[in-house]
């Protein structure tokens, strides 16, 4: 039943994702995460090692604004074979 | 009782599969209907899925979802992102599906609607999707490294220096192929040249409202140009009625030529948001919603196939391309069954973004199954159409003759019924001038397309929209293509060239930038011209190349995972990828050995240099037209030359890979992986 309840905005999620639409909210959500999961090792190793500088991750980057992600992106997608015969 | 249900649910899909095969393969009484290609193709595809993949997926490469992917250990919401299996089909589909799987197929008709077929349905399901499946896996096993990456690391540098010569070589030739197929379907046609051209402003207001207005709202951004794009499509017909606008519009073969080597160098250079990305979305778009369109079309009319079996061109001398169905019906069908080129987009960006192993196998094999459903499809298209009308869109003027009576008479001398009028009121009827001498594929598709899409809505008013809109769709996408190709065969291009002076290679040098542009442009844009010119349509001599060198890549990509698997120590399971390596290696030498030598001056490149040489000296050739002669004797040598340089590479790669598989299999050599070590998930282990 949730399901059947639920399908209009799966279906709208599903494109918004697939085309693209939803990739700067994607970023954000990923940034928060591997902040999330850093802060999460730099406090275990604090306790462990003494040391919570561990972290060979660069998430400590300043957020992308939404403009400066969508050319980045493109940047990256168009560097490489992004599109087959 | 679950179990029981199951067994004779796969038998019955298994039995629908083979009826369908056998009635495709054995019925010669009636016109087969469409049904029947979908069933073969839907049941091989589910039971292949189902048994074959999960066979790969378990006993050969032992998936794993205990193991991070890269995407969780190096998630960094840019270039590694975790993403859901059901999204990342939809993008790794849309990056894979091009214009190949239609208008191989569309080409591949003149031998009759079974060689192509089986092959589409049988390659895919037992080499394509192998293909496509392994090295995506290999490729999350390392981080998400390229194709050559892991031919330099896993089987030896020169394997890795070949796949990327292997990738810049099909890139020009698919290039300069893809480019010809528009010029063919645009010539002396101001409804779709006026459409086509429209697509530049759009996209550039698309690019604009992408990058300054909304950025990065792709969606509505594309809603919007889709409509623009339609709104285009629709007004074509009044620049056509116009006698103004529709010399305005008209343009030659040579004069379409040179205007898309301009576009492709403006597009390689200017900046990627303005023209490149934008056009990218509308294309996805557009090239999703026609391919879903078709399918349903397809189910929804089920057109009878007026296409014999096999036609009488089994025997070699077909009019669309010279050549036997082997080696030249697999060479010509490359992205329907199996392609190189997919290869680099499974060890592009989809690894870097998958959430666990055994999503490798739905996406890996699934979408490839998609693409090959996409290639049945436009069989059919082409096969519905009357067999005569086929052969007088597809065959050049230098084999039919250059008017509606000529064509008519020679086809008819072939055994297919036409008549000139038929010609005439068919290019009406879809509003252009003519029909005839339209080689390369896409304008053939686009009638079989029209008709099926005027059966499910319009009916015969709407035949001249719906075929115009079917051209602009694949030219559009062809437009993709060529505009992403040129910057990535451009980067390529810097890369080797900073060798050389390092200045070329600063990624942000204009110097840099102009100058190798210039050079891929002027790469595709020879082999472009050359088509243009050749008496014989072009794509004769060009198609055959493209499928060389996309097989080509296919074999670098099955002898890297062979490798591979050989290293897991999954010996016993080797001929998975051995035997379809081995299969493309028999097409891709045979044909290249053709193309070369053949004593056949419509197959053989060198024969047809002589026979043209041999003219010049017996003063058959007028002096006016030596100079012709003369440059196209010179690019059947270069012709030569280049398949000649493929085939020298496919051996290369085979003695080098040979060679280390020996040393392991004799244990001269340690197997070593490349592999990133074991780390455990740390997300719902095990889950799917």
């Amino acid at each position: 039943m949730k399901i059947v309840k639920n399908w209009p905005r799966n279906i709208w999620s599903w494109i918004r994702q697939v085309s693209g639409d939803a990739a700067y909210e994607n970023y954000l959500r990923s940034t928060r995460r591997v902040a999330h999961a850093e802060a999460e090792m730099a406090r275990v190793d604090s306790r462990t090692m003494q040391a919570g500088c561990c972290s060979t991750r660069a998430t400590s980057a300043q957020l992308l604004s939404r403009s400066e992600f969508y050319l980045d992106a493109l940047r990256r997608r168009y560097s490489t074979v992004s599109r087959c015969c | 009782m679950k179990s029981l249900l199951k067994t004779i649910l796969w038998t019955a899909i298994a039995l629908a599969g083979a009826g369908a095969l056998a009635a495709i393969a054995f019925e010669r009484r009636e016109p087969l209907n469409a049904v029947w290609f979908v069933v073969a193709a839907l049941s091989t595809y589910l039971v292949a899925y189902r048994f074959y993949s999960k066979f790969i997926a378990a006993k050969v490469l032992a998936l794993d979802n205990t193991r991070a992917t890269p995407a969780e250990r190096l998630e960094d919401g840019h270039d590694f992102v975790p993403t859901s299996k059901w999204v990342l089909i939809g993008h790794h589909f849309a990056a894979i599906a091009g214009p190949g799987p239609l208008v191989g197929p569309t080409l591949a008709a003149q031998f009759g609607y079974l060689p192509g077929t089986l092959w589409l349905i049988v390659g895919a399901a037992l080499g394509g999707c192998v293909q496509d499946f392994i090295i995506l896996f290999c490729s999350i096993r390392r981080d998400g490294k390229s194709l050559g990456q892991m031919a330099r690391e896993e089987v030896s540098k020169r394997g890795g220096m070949i796949a990327l010569l292997a990738v810049l070589a099909i890139m020009i030739i698919l290039l300069a192929v893809v480019a010809l197929v528009i010029v063919k379907a645009l010539k002396e046609s101001p409804w779709g040249t006026f459409t086509l051209a429209m697509t530049i402003p759009i996209a550039l207001l698309m690019g604009i409202y992408l990058r300054y207005v909304r950025p990065g709202r792709v969606l509505e951004a594309s809603l919007g140009g889709v409509a623009l794009v339609m709104l285009a499509v629709v007004s074509g017909q009044w620049v056509n009625a116009s006698p103004v606008w529709s010399s305005a519009f008209t343009f030659s073969g040579p004069a379409l030529a040179l205007a898309i080597i301009a576009y492709g160098y403006a597009a390689s250079a200017l900046p990627v948001w303005l023209l490149l990305a934008p056009r990218d979305y509308l294309s996805a778009f557009i090239k999703v919603g026609a391919i879903a369109a078709l399918a349903i079309g397809v189910i929804f009319v089920r057109p009878t196939l007026e296409m014999p079996a096999l036609t009488r061109f089994v025997d070699g001398n077909g009019p669309v391309f010279a050549g036997k169905i082997f080696p030249f019906c697999f060479i010509t069908i490359a992205c329907g069954a199996i392609s190189g080129f997919h290869a680099l987009i499974s060890s592009g960006t989809t690894p870097k973004m998958i959430l666990r192993e055994s999503h490798a196998r739905t996406i890996g094999y699934g979408a490839m199954l998609m693409e090959s459903f996409v290639g049945v499809m436009a069989m059919v298209a082409a096969c519905a159409l009357q067999p005569g009308v086929y052969f007088a869109i597809n065959s050049p003027a230098g084999i039919v003759g250059k008017t509606a009576d000529a064509a008519a008479a020679t086809i008819r001398s072939w055994g297919y019924a036409l008549d000139p009028q038929t010609m005439s009121t068919l290019a009406q009827r879809v509003g252009e001038h003519t029909l005839l001498d339209r080689t390369g594929g896409a304008p053939s598709l686009a009638v079989g397309m029209a008709q099926i899409f005027s059966g499910t809505i319009g009916g015969e008013r709407l035949l001249s929209i719906w075929y115009h809109f079917a051209i602009m769709f694949e030219a559009l996408f062809i437009l993709t293509v060529l505009d992403a190709g040129t910057r990535v065969g451009r980067f390529m291009v810097q890369e080797l060239a900073g060798h050389v002076w390092k200045p070329l290679g600063k990624s942000g040098s204009t110097t840099g930038i102009l100058a190798t542009s210039a050079l891929m442009v002027g790469a595709w844009g020879y082999f472009l011209w050359q088509g243009v010119q050749d008496p014989l349509g072009g794509i004769n001599s060009l198609w055959p190349l493209f499928g060389i060198a996309n097989q080509l890549l296919a074999c670098v990509a099955l002898v890297v995972a062979t490798t591979i698997l050989l290293k897991m120590g999954r010996a016993r399971w080797i001929w998975v990828t051995l035997a379809p390596m081995l299969w493309l290696v028999a097409i891709t030498m045979t044909a290249s050995y053709q193309k070369i030598f053949s004593a056949n001056p419509r197959i053989g490149f060198l024969s047809q240099a002589k026979v043209l040489a041999a003219q010049i000296s017996s003063g058959a050739i007028p002096a006016e037209k030596i100079a012709v002669t003369q440059r196209l004797i010179f690019n059947n040598r270069l012709d030569a030359a280049v398949t000649a340089t493929l085939a020298v590479m496919i051996l290369v790669l085979l003695v080098e890979a040979i060679g280390e598989w020996i040393a392991i299999l004799s244990g001269r050599k340690p197997a070593v992986l490349h592999e990133s070590p074991y780390v455990a998930t740390k997300w719902a282990e095990g889950g799917d």
